[in-house]
């Protein structure tokens, strides 16, 4: 069974104890933040998350969407689904009250966004978009632009897209087609096919707002020569309505392994009505600034996968008897013990659950992080969160994807045959968390972006604002008397990690392929060591507050027994990437095209 | 004639007053005449003026201030008869056959016989100036053609008459050579000689080719500056800094001395708007701006360009041409590239190269002084011989002869070879009788080029190589990217020493780059700051700290051979050499300061070292600490190496080198000279103020910041400075060992190193050469 309750202590543990809400309370425009009130939000989310979006996940799965006549039909339910949710005011919750929105921090918004993603994906994909163009919009858009669309899409009335991949380019946009040719009035005339446009047509709003990517009739070839426009489904009436029908169309939608429920379409434009964001020719440039939030988005949905991977399978694993325990049998009462009882099968919950707490660690790292970039006072301090999230965002989005697909095959594993069935609803995980690593720029993209632009830029500034606070707390608590061992553990990882870092940037700038070959896997070590860090800082806490607990003495030592496994049984994996990515590209280019 | 001992200038133009600084550059005296002031009380105010202004001009014509006080102005009328005691005058005046004869004539009268009279005209031919001069005139007579400016550029023109005395132009010539440290170009007596010959008709045509293919001149320069390794200033930018106004002057002369069928005539078409450029004082950089000009309004400076279809001035565009891109390096693309770039390339470089090779011989005897002439007096990488070899005569004939250009005989004979190869480690040059000459070096010229053409490397890796140089002496070159130091260097080096003290008996460092050493690479520290690799870092330091170590206490002569930049790092292998022998353009400083840190690699401690020993300073350990501590916390580099030798990075002892091709042939003989002499230092005992000195290297520290004139993170540095340089918490009435210095360099550097602040610094100077004042 899809089991699912939000795992609110620990969302709390990050949000408070581990990244100190109250560097968010003291920022500009966080006064009237309290831990209470972002508690109280957390546990709203719970409710709508476990109560509406989780009863609809496997029902939208196994109908998928309704194409006919260009008209889209989400799943039954959806349609009153998303009205609750956008009367809740989830779709607003940190968008700008300037535009309507709540204001309310990042970091909180990821927390409820990973309550979403585990109970229903596909669902979340709408209004997760919607956030993705607002925040393009919001940054670039002109004010008019702003004022006319930005208040609906924040309350939801009105959705949002991002239009970018055609037939022939989707990592490679600079060989996009789709023309916009400039009219009297100022507004743009587009043309062209799209692909791939989640939520581009759909039953759940009054109205898309759909963000294009386009060329100007002299724009220069290349990444060079994209612009961005805004091109609505309805052409807005002065009074701000739906009006006259846009020369967009949806021509169909895909068939797809996963996100059912989500409707993936292809689009046509005819003479579309648009209008420009931003700069002519800077359209990539302003379609990249909203990218380090939106792919912490979909690393977050992996994320809630695993969550939603492991709670199903502790349910069966408690459940489900098979065997006696290798010590001797632990329920004499029954037929058989619990298969929890087995050594292999806790490495495999345990697992599942260290990788989804540290990333939920790390993403709330990261996450406050946008936070700090977006209202900080000081220029120093935001420049130094903006390189923090540069950093950290390829390294999130693969990271957390590629390990929302593996605890989900994991966690079917725990059922057995029962998982690989539909009955169960486990085998929806592993197809739904398929795709988060290949959209938003595949994994091997994020590796790239990694080795290629993050890590040799300024002569390596961003990996400042990680290696930095690690070694400075490596130096600190090494000797630690509760938690030395867990920080020696890391120290190791991370002096794998320096070497391999070295390593590239040295050979890397002598030939660009030598770092492309050890991509993945210095992207998985750098991972790895970030989540290391997590859980020690994770372990520090905890033991800091053992002692004084009471009722939540579970909750700490559960926290460091964790950890523990997480040094003692993951991180050593990451020690061995370095001979890989020492290698070098020799063997993955000895062969000639043809000897494949 | 005797040997010159004693010069003298007629002249205070920029040129005149610019050679006369450098005889006195070279520490010999000189005389700088010009005509009596009118209306001024000083009857020498025109060259005492010219003197003054010198000292304020930049870059530099003087080294120091002591050369300035070598020039004794003075002139025509009281102080011509002091003509007697000069062995060499050098006429600078004004282009006028007739001024210039008048000249002459009065010269003569008052000279002593044998003595070298020269001229430093570029247009009128020698056979001109000497008509109708006395026979003892002819034949002391020589043309001797600087370029601008004198101390800068290092081509001198000589250019001999038929009366000239051989013996008069081998003595000139040798003190152009070695005193001044020009290198000579043998010239004919032939119209603008070589350099501006051909200089000029390739500006003309880079001018009037643009206009015809519609190019803006940012264009025009980006094609015609780098890719063929010419300085950016190119056509345009070259124009504006020379003049405007003096194109025509040039152009005029050329034309009336040059016969009807030579090809500059075809180029030389007027432009009516140079003409309107000039009437309105757009002279360039001189005047009021001239292709390229700075506008200076209320929303701040503009830079503008010249719209050469408009004759308006409009907002400067940078070049964007993807014909250049997509070529890389490879000329034969940019030539051959369609459309106007392509065209307008090959128009101008293509009969620039073909006249260059037409003026064999009719300008000077080979091509090796062609291709002198254009790197060293128009700061071309490669002179026109050289870039045909790059294209390929082939081919430059075939395209030639596609055009429908004359192929000039010596590019013919040059069909299927190039103009130079290199025959059993020998460099050869292709003659005139169609055989192949060895280059021959003068005497005392000894350059690692030539060593390295014909030997093996003794060692080496990515970053240095070792060389034998003959005699038991060997060459450490760096030959990392600008000479930056890093760990292969430190580790090569500290392998050399191993060498040498078995095999060889005496070292060298020196190199042919640009810079001796631009100094630490900081990329790679900063780098290795940012991942927090600590423990490397600390490793760099303390082997770069026992690998000089090991360099000041090698059993045998250690001689640094620096020209150009020689900083920080760079600058710190000064200071361990057992002796330096200079050029005389060596920039040296301990510039670490500047960006967050502080010497690492012994630098405090040698400086605190200089001065407490050579630095005639009262007695105590606070005045050498202190001035150690002004030189290092402000970062001064010295503007010469005479300069370095008063901030005594380079001692009494040290020798300098005024010619750069003659710089190692020195530098070896000093390591020989040094071989009995026992250099080996005794390890110092260093007296060190305490805390107490560092408060008050820290309190003056404070009075600037309190002024203004230092940052916070300036008071950081150099309270981390100060530590140093005052032995941490030595007490100053027990003596520190060096190794108590060196500690302390170490440890302050780390934690300079650890400052985001310091961080910042670095990335800003290795992202935009320029240093962050934060």
């Amino acid at each position: 069974m899809q089991t699912y309750k939000a795992p609110l202590r620990d969302m709390r543990f990050v949000l408070h104890e581990l990244h100190d809400s109250r560097r968010i309370m003291a920022l500009p425009g966080g006064d009237e933040l309290s831990p209470e009130l972002m508690d109280s939000v957390l546990e709203e989310a719970a409710k709508i998350s476990e109560q509406v979006l989780l009863p609809l996940n496997a029902s939208g799965d196994e109908e998928g969407c309704h194409y006919e006549n260009g008209v889209v039909r989400t799943p039954k339910g959806f349609k009153a689904a998303y009205d609750l949710f956008r009367e809740g005011g989830w779709t607003s919750l940190a968008c700008d009250p300037a535009y309507g929105g709540q204001g309310l921090p990042e970091i909180l918004n990821k927390l409820v966004e990973e309550m979403s993603c585990a109970t229903n994906l596909a669902f979340g994909l709408y209004p997760g978009l919607t956030h993705g163009a607002y925040l393009a919009l919001r940054d670039h858009g002109s004010e008019e632009l702003k004022a006319r669309f930005l208040p609906k899409m924040v309350d939801g009335t009105w959705s949002g897209t991002m239009c970018l991949t055609e037939a022939h380019c989707g990592t490679d946009l600079g060989q996009l087609r789709t023309r916009a040719v400039p009219q009297p009035d100022g507004s743009y005339r587009l043309s062209g096919a799209k692909i791939f446009i989640s939520a581009g047509e759909h039953d759940l709003t009054e109205n898309i707002v759909h963000l294009v990517l386009a060329r100007l009739p002299d724009a220069p070839a290349g990444v060079k020569g994209i612009s961005l426009f805004l091109v609505p489904k309805f052409l807005p009436t002065a009074e701000g309505a739906p009006g006259a029908r846009n020369g967009v169309l949806c021509t169909a939608i895909e068939h797809k392994m996963g996100i059912r429920a989500s409707a993936t379409c292809q689009l046509t434009f005819e003479d579309a009505t648009g209008w420009l964001v931003g700069e002519p020719n800077k359209g990539l440039a302003a379609m990249f600034t909203m990218m380090n939030s939106e792919r912490l988005s979909v690393g977050i949905q992996g994320l809630g996968i695993a969550e939603a991977a492991y709670q199903s399978a502790v349910a069966y694993a408690k459940e489900r008897l098979q065997g006696r325990s290798l010590a001797g049998a632990k329920r004499p009462d029954l037929a058989a013990d619990p298969i929890i009882v087995h050594p292999d099968i806790r490495r495999t919950l345990l697992t599942i659950r260290a990788y989804a707490e540290g990333c939920r660690a790390l993403a709330g790292w990261v996450a406050q992080a946008l936070d700090l970039m977006e209202r900080e006072n000081d220029p120093d301090a935001r420049a130094a969160a903006d390189d923090f999230t540069a950093l950290m965002t390829p390294v999130v989005k693969a990271l957390f994807t590629d390990l929302g697909f593996e605890t989900a095959s994991l966690g079917m594993q725990v059922y057995g045959g029962h998982g690989y069935i539909r009955d169960h609803g486990v085998e929806q995980f592993v197809r739904d968390a398929r795709i988060a690593m290949i959209y938003e720029g595949t994994n091997g993209i994020q590796a790239l972006d990694l080795v290629g632009r993050k890590l040799p830029a300024h002569a390596g500034r961003s990996l400042r604002r990680f290696f930095h606070p690690v070694a400075a707390f490596i130096e600190a608590k090494k000797d630690d008397a509760a938690i030395g061992p867990l920080v020696q553990a890391l120290a190791k990882g991370f002096g794998a990690l320096q070497l391999a870092t070295a390593h590239i940037a040295e050979c890397g700038q002598r030939d660009p392929e030598e770092a492309g070959a050890a991509a993945t896997e210095y992207l998985r070590l750098f991972g790895l060591v970030a989540l290391g860090f997590m859980w020690a800082r994770s372990a520090e806490v905890a033991a800091a507050k053992l002692p004084a607990a009471n009722g939540d003495a579970g909750f700490y030592r559960t926290k460091l027994a964790t950890a523990r496994f997480y040094m003692e049984r993951i991180l050593p994996g990451a020690f061995a990437l370095l001979p890989a990515i020492k290698s070098g590209k020799a063997a993955m280019m000895a062969l000639g095209e043809a000897d494949f | 004639m005797q040997q010159i001992r004693k010069v003298a200038v007629i002249g205070a133009g920029v040129m005149g007053a610019g050679i006369a600084a450098q005889v006195a550059n070279a520490g010999v005296p000189v005389l700088l005449l010009d005509i009596v002031a009118a209306g001024s009380n000083d009857r020498n105010a025109i060259a005492a003026g010219a003197v003054a202004r010198m000292a304020k001009t930049e870059p530099a014509p003087l080294m120091s201030a002591a050369a300035a006080k070598l020039i004794t102005p003075g002139n025509t009328e009281d102080d011509l008869g002091k003509l007697a005691d000069c062995d060499w005058i050098v006429e600078a005046v004004v282009e006028r056959l007739d001024v210039k004869q008048t000249l002459y004539r009065r010269i003569d009268a008052v000279r002593r016989p044998g003595s070298a009279v020269s001229s430093n005209t570029s247009t009128i031919p020698l056979a001109t100036l000497v008509e109708g001069m006395p026979e003892g005139f002819r034949r002391d007579f020589l043309i001797t053609h600087f370029f601008n400016p004198p101390r800068y550029m290092r081509l001198l023109e000589i250019v001999a008459g038929v009366d000239s005395d051989p013996a008069t132009v081998a003595a000139v010539s040798r003190f152009g050579d070695v005193v001044l440290g020009k290198s000579l170009v043998n010239c004919k007596d032939s119209p603008g000689f070589i350099a501006n010959r051909l200089g000029v008709y390739w500006m003309q045509l880079g001018v009037v080719e643009a206009v015809d293919a519609g190019l803006t001149v940012e264009e025009a320069d980006a094609v015609m500056g780098r890719p063929f390794g010419i300085p950016r200033t190119a056509i345009f930018g070259l124009i504006d800094l020379v003049g405007l106004d003096l194109m025509p002057h040039v152009n005029a002369s050329l034309a009336r001395a040059l016969p009807p069928s030579d090809p500059f005539h075809a180029a030389n078409r007027e432009l009516p708007l140079l003409g309107r450029m000039i009437a309105e004082g757009y002279t360039g950089r001189k005047g009021k701006g001239g292709f390229y000009r700075l506008e200076r309004g209320e929303g701040g400076r503009r830079k503008l360009a010249m719209d050469l279809a408009t004759g308006e001035y409009r907002p400067e565009r940078a070049a964007n041409l993807p014909e250049l891109a997509a070529a890389g390096s490879d000329l034969r693309k940019i030539l051959g590239a369609p459309g106007r770039v392509g065209r307008y390339a090959w128009r101008v470089i293509g009969q620039t190269l073909a006249y260059a090779a037409a003026l064999v011989p009719e300008a000077t005897d080979d091509i090796v002084g062609i291709d002198e002439a254009m790197r060293l007096g128009y700061n071309w990488k490669w002179g026109p011989f050289e870039l045909i070899d790059r294209l390929g005569a082939d081919w430059l004939i075939d395209r030639l002869g596609a055009d429908g250009i004359a192929i000039p005989k010596l590019l013919a004979q040059a069909k299927g070879r190039s103009f130079y190869r290199s025959e059993r480690g020998r460099l050869q040059f292709l003659g005139t009788d169609g055989a192949y000459h060895d280059i021959v070096r003068p005497d005392g010229v000894l350059l690692l080029e030539d060593v390295k053409r014909q030997s093996k490397p003794l060692l080496k890796n990515a970053s240095a190589a070792l060389w034998d140089i003959g005699d038991g002496v060997v060459c450490f070159e760096f030959t990392s990217k600008m000479n930056a130091l890093d760990a292969d260097i430190i580790a090569l080096l500290s392998k050399t020493l191993a060498l040498v003290r078995e095999d060889y008996k005496a070292l060298v460092i020196y190199n042919e780059g640009a810079n001796f050493s631009v100094g630490a690479n900081l990329g790679i520290a900063l780098f290795a700051a940012n991942i927090a690799a600590w423990s490397e870092v600390e490793k760099a330091i303390s082997a770069g700290q026992q690998t000089y170590l090991a360099l000041k206490y090698a059993p045998f002569p250690v001689v640094s051979a620096p020209a150009g930049m020689a900083l920080g790092g760079g600058c710190e292998i000064l200071l361990h050499s057992t002796a330096v022998q200079a050029h005389a353009e060596t920039y040296a400083g301990l510039v670490e300061c500047g960006v967050g840190l502080l010497p690492g690699w012994g630098g405090c401690k040698e400086m605190l070292l200089r001065w407490q020993t050579e630095g005639k300073l009262p007695r105590g350990p606070m005045p050498a600490a202190a001035r150690a501590f002004e030189l290092i916390s402000t970062a001064q580099v010295s503007k010469s190496a005479a300069e370095a030798r008063e901030m005594l990075i380079l001692r009494p002892s040290d020798g300098i080198t005024m010619n750069r091709a003659r710089l190692l042939a020195d530098a070896k003989a000093r390591a020989l000279a040094l071989l009995d002499s026992g250099t080996r230092p005794l390890p110092p005992e260093i007296i060190a103020a305490g805390p107490a000195g560092k408060a008050a290297l820290v309190m003056a520290a404070e009075g600037f910041h309190r002024l203004g004139k230092a940052t916070d993170h300036d008071l950081v540095v150099a309270a981390a400075l100060a530590e140093v340089l005052s032995g941490g918490d030595a007490d100053p009435t027990m003596p520190v060992g060096e190794q108590a210095i060196l500690d302390l360099e170490r440890r302050n550097f780390i934690r300079l190193l650890q400052s985001e602040k310091t961080l910042a610094r670095i990335e800003h100077t290795l992202e935009t050469g320029k240093p962050l004042r934060n």
